[in-house]
């Protein structure tokens, strides 16, 4: 009845009105149409061909394929292996999104505290996340490796020698390592996030509570965390999406083993399709992997999600703003009840003194941050300076013989004799991982900005709606899931081993992660200002490239950093889709460097893992504002 | 409720020096407004009596203790913040019964004083809602509940009323005077807007750049402005200054527009051209160029006058002000 009477009261919409609110401009679909377009063909064929996967079944003997239907999903599920790595995916979440939550807020808690260098403590920060997966497995498998291993060099040199042990060679011991390793490098991404949230708290809350009463400890309880809510629940699903992801890492420190302690579903997904062959299940896994993301997701949405107050919104008061206070006769208002001033508590520690542990506290948090952030690096630094022989010298050793660059010259400066050929590749790769980087974000960069001007000013329209969800649903789906169906496609158009079809794979990822981006920076602009270009006389495309395109130039530079950065240290398509140096990047060079058999060139190694870790850092250090700014507008990073 | 004195107090952040040893003594139940222009350091003096800052030199005693080493939340100390500061995931009720739970006050006591401080406050209806549903009215409230609800030695406001709209600042000035008075407590406010301060206050302390100009009754700060800073800031419009500056001793005069009139008696007067006439309803403001100065006036009347007439205007010689051109000092 209710829904009658509203329907008759509302005014019958004039003809003219309505055909010209009837939708967004043309301007608005052409400016969509080539990302969406290219997304479709990036990713939306790639998808449907995965699901064609999942559906249909390979006879091994006869080669011949036959539609199976749901059959794939039911041998994964019967499978037991696939329950362990379940369990095993399980607990390797959760161990990430402890840890990451409780080490990035303790980072951006200090972080938010002003002090001097706190600029460069930010920068230090960062680096584990802004540095290759790859590299960071490299960096942090050899700290755990048996005999040569930094950790057991460190214990060597400590006097400790019977506590050495091959780290990773214990399977409970593995999956904590390898999840502590993956918490090493997601930790300053939570750290950022809670960071922004904090910035943005007004200090005169924790003023307040501090003459309500509120100690340190209960201001964190009842102000901070809180205030942090929001941030913690976008921060926790992307944390669990990159643990559910988490691919490199495994690849490079355990490769699923020993045994299977550390086969989670990204790697099972890995092993089915690549090393077994059997790409129908391989698919299967991969979606589960794709809807235990979303279920993640709505789990801590409804966990940590705003509350809805009972019927806050429906009492409609009259407008009320002039109240009189106090009494409203002539008496003097009297307080219900005579509360006394609250007793002076008496103080434990003189003031000085407390001023004194804080600041020691202090001090002691921020050492600790740089050893966990900067230390480990710096150690990859130290190991690359190291003459090749003393790296496999027992017993290890921290202290050099001597410092050398004959690594470095190994790696740049290849010579037909001594080096390797894995050596060998590494100024070429990093070429290609420049030029695959710099093409992919020029690419994006000069259409997506347009795509996500629209999904910042259309936001209602159903079309572009749809297309924001695509992209949003590219981000919980595992690029390992698109990595097969763009090896099928690129060898039927000849584009393996080249860096064009690297080019095409990367933008799968930089044109939804640009757009999105864009978005969020648009949302930012005013819409008076595309009004007032509009009567200014220019034209959409005009206003887009004359007015708002150099407003939001600084959001264009952090999306552009921060999508170089995603390419540069992007692995798994780069290793499926290319096979010989050609159009090879670092991240593979780096692995194949491990797959060599029996020779571990730990030297070359770390020389080219230092180089592979350069332009993150300068970026760290040099574009540490853009870096944030994308990090926080697109989040979407792994 | 408690007096305050602030003895001697200076505060430095580094090397900038933002209060210079001021002197203030408030009253028990006194209604005390801070009033300066921006950045001339109130917020930093009241951060200070709150404890949330710490002074550089000096002393600052309630009821003659020294409070110094009290933390902030050892001296019952109520702050109302320029941003309300309230906790935004926190209903009305939570936020205002906030200071009380710290206080391990049991619950049946918390409930009568909440329910005691929405009704004084008008905010009964809107005690479950989040400050995010609430006007900018309503949210000052609730501040000034959570403020008042647990009988605090002294009630001190940030410019309080800065984001409310005119009318509402004007409906709202008379209302916190009010409540102040009927719960007797010590105010102690910081507004940068004159007119507030002089409705408002039982004394006004004018400070600027961190020393302290006057600290009198508001109408001895209007009739007897002690310097050349006060005259100009108080009053509005602006107090005409006539400035002879050049000579040692040299004199600058000041007459308040309202005081200075056409067709008035007086034994002041000035000769010069109308140049512009704007009504104020009650009466007009004159604009007339005397010497190539520009000086306002007011006249009751204005029949046949039109810009570019010659007039005269009057003031009473004892509503001229003199103050020295050097120090501006009142003479
Ligand atoms: N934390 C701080 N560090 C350095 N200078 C400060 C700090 N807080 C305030 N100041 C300076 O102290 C002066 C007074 O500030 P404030 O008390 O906020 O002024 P008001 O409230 O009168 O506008 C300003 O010049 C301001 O720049
Ligand atoms: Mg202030």
């Amino acid at each position: 009845m209710v829904s009658t009477t509203d329907l008759s009261a509302r005014p019958k919409p004039h003809r003219t009105s309505r055909r010209r609110k009837a939708g967004p401009p043309l301007f608005a679909y052409l400016a969509t149409l080539p990302t969406l377009l290219l997304v479709a063909l990036v990713v939306g064929l790639p998808l449907l061909y995965s699901l064609w996967l999942v559906l249909h079944r390979t006879n091994p003997i006869t080669r011949k394929t036959s539609f199976a239907g749901l059959e794939n999903f039911r041998i994964v599920l019967e499978n037991p292996e696939f329950w362990d790595a379940f369990a095993r995916t399980l607990y390797f979440v959760g161990f990430s999104l402890v840890g990451t939550t409780v080490i990035g807020l303790g980072m951006a808690l200090l972080l938010n505290t002003a002090f001097r260098g706190r600029g460069i403590m930010r920068s230090v920060m960062l680096v584990p996340w802004a540095m290759a997966p790859i590299s960071v497995g490299v960096l942090w498998s050899f700290i755990y490796a048996g005999d040569f291993g930094s950790l057991n060099a460190l214990l060597n040199d400590l006097g400790l020698s019977a506590l050495t042990m091959p780290w990773l060679g214990d399977g409970a011991r593995a999956l904590n390592l390898v999840a502590l390793t993956h918490v090493w490098n997601q930790a300053p991404l939570t750290a950022l996030m809670l960071l922004a949230g904090l910035q943005s708290m007004p200090s005169s809350l924790h003023r307040a509570a501090m003459l309500d009463g509120a100690g340190p400890v209960q201001r964190f309880y009842l102000i901070t965390l809180p205030w942090l809510k929001p941030s913690l629940l976008f921060v926790s699903i992307l944390t669990i999406i990159n643990a559910l992801m988490a691919f490199d890492i495994i690849w490079i420190m355990t490769r699923g083993g020993p045994g299977q302690s550390t086969t989670v579903f990204a790697w099972l997904g890995y092993v089915t399709s690549f090393q077994f062959l059997r790409f129908g299940e391989g698919a299967a896994i991969l979606y589960i992997l794709t809807a235990l993301s979303f279920v993640a997701a709505v789990i801590i949405v409804l966990v940590l999600g705003p509350r809805r107050r009972r019927a806050a919104r429906s009492v409609d008061l009259p407008a009320d703003e002039k109240t009189s206070l106090g009494s409203h006769g002539s008496n003097r208002i009297r307080r219900p009840y005579d509360l006394p001033a609250p007793a002076i508590r008496p103080a434990l520690l003189s003031p000085a003194v407390k001023t004194w542990l804080g600041r020691a506290g202090f001090r002691l948090g921020i050492g600790m941050l740089f050893i966990w952030s900067a230390v480990p690096v710096l150690l990859l630094l130290l190991m690359s300076l190291t003459p090749a022989t003393d790296l496999i010298k027992l017993p290890a050793s921290l202290v050099p013989s001597s410092v050398t660059l004959d690594n470095f010259k190994a790696v740049l400066f290849p010579d037909g004799g001594t080096t390797s050929t894995q050596a060998k590749r590494v100024p070429l790769s990093l070429l290609n991982s420049f030029l695959v980087g710099a093409i992919s974000v020029l690419i994006a960069v000069s259409i997506a900005p347009f795509a996500g001007y629209v999904f910042a000013r259309w936001p209602k329209a159903k079309i572009f709606q749809a297309g924001l969800w695509t992209m949003l649903f590219t981000r919980m789906t595992p690029a390992l899931t698109l990595v097969l169906p763009f090896f099928v496609l690129f060898r039927m158009a000849g584009l393996l081993d080249t860096r064009s079809g690297l080019v095409i794979a990367h933008l799968s990822i930089l044109l939804p992660l640009i757009a999105w981006m864009m978005k969020s920076t648009f949302e930012g602009v005013p819409k008076s200002l595309d009004q007032a270009a509009i009567i200014d006389g220019c034209s959409r495309f005009q206003m887009m490239v004359r007015v708002l395109l150099p407003v939001i130039r600084p959001g264009l530079v952090a999306a552009g950093i921060f999508g170089f950065l995603v390419s540069w240290n992007e692995f798994l398509f780069a290793m499926i889709l290319t096979s010989t140096p050609d159009a090879q990047t670092i991240p593979v060079v780096l692995a194949g460097f491990l797959s060599q058999a029996r020779f571990h060139e730990y030297g070359p190694l770390f020389a080219a893992s230092v180089l592979s870790v350069l332009p993150p850092v300068i970026i760290a250090f040099v574009f540490q504002r853009y870096l944030v700014q994308g990090a926080l507008s697109g989040a979407v990073k792994g | 409720m408690s007096s305050i004195t602030i003895q001697n107090v200076s505060k430095a952040y580094g090397d900038t020096k933002v209060l210079h040893s001021l002197n203030l003594d408030i009253h028990e139940g006194e209604f005390v407004s801070l009033l300066g222009p921006s950045g001339c350091g109130k917020s930093t003096l009241l951060f200070c009596v709150a404890g949330l800052e710490e002074i550089t030199d000096g002393q600052i005693l309630f009821d003659g203790q020294d409070i110094a080493a009290r933390n902030p939340r050892d001296r019952n100390i109520a702050l109302v913040f320029q941003d309300y500061a309230l906790y935004p995931h926190m209903s009305v009720r939570e936020n205002i019964a906030f200071p009380l739970r710290r206080q391990k006050i049991d619950a049946e006591t918390i409930h009568g004083q909440v329910n005691w401080a929405a009704d004084m406050l008008g905010l009964t209806k809107l005690l479950d809602r989040s400050p995010a549903e609430l006007s900018g009215g309503q949210r000052q409230r609730v501040a000034v509940g959570r403020a008042v609800v647990r009988n605090p030695a002294a009630l001190l406001m940030d410019e309080p009323l800065s984001n409310l709209d005119a009318s509402l600042r004007v409906h709202m000035r008379t209302e916190i005077k009010r409540l102040a008075r009927e719960l007797g407590l010590t105010v102690l406010f910081v507004t940068h807007d004159q007119e507030e301060a002089m409705v408002m206050s039982d004394r006004i302390a004018v400070l600027a750049g961190g020393h302290l100009q006057q600290f009198a009754d508001p109408m001895t700060i209007y009739r007897k402005p002690s310097n050349r800073f006060v005259a100009e800031f108080i009053g509005s419009p602006t107090m005409n200054m006539l400035p002879d500056a050049g000579h040692p001793g040299a004199v600058t005069l000041g007459v308040r527009p309202h005081d200075l009139t056409l067709g008035g008696s007086g034994g002041f007067s000035l000769d010069g051209r109308l140049t512009l006439i704007e009504p104020a309803g009650p009466h007009y403001f004159l604009d007339v160029e005397i010497g190539g100065a520009m000086i306002k006036a007011t006249a009751s009347d204005i029949d046949g006058l039109a810009p570019g007439a010659e007039v005269t205007l009057r003031a009473e010689d004892h509503r001229v002000y003199r103050f020295d051109s050097t120090s501006g000092a009142a003479i």
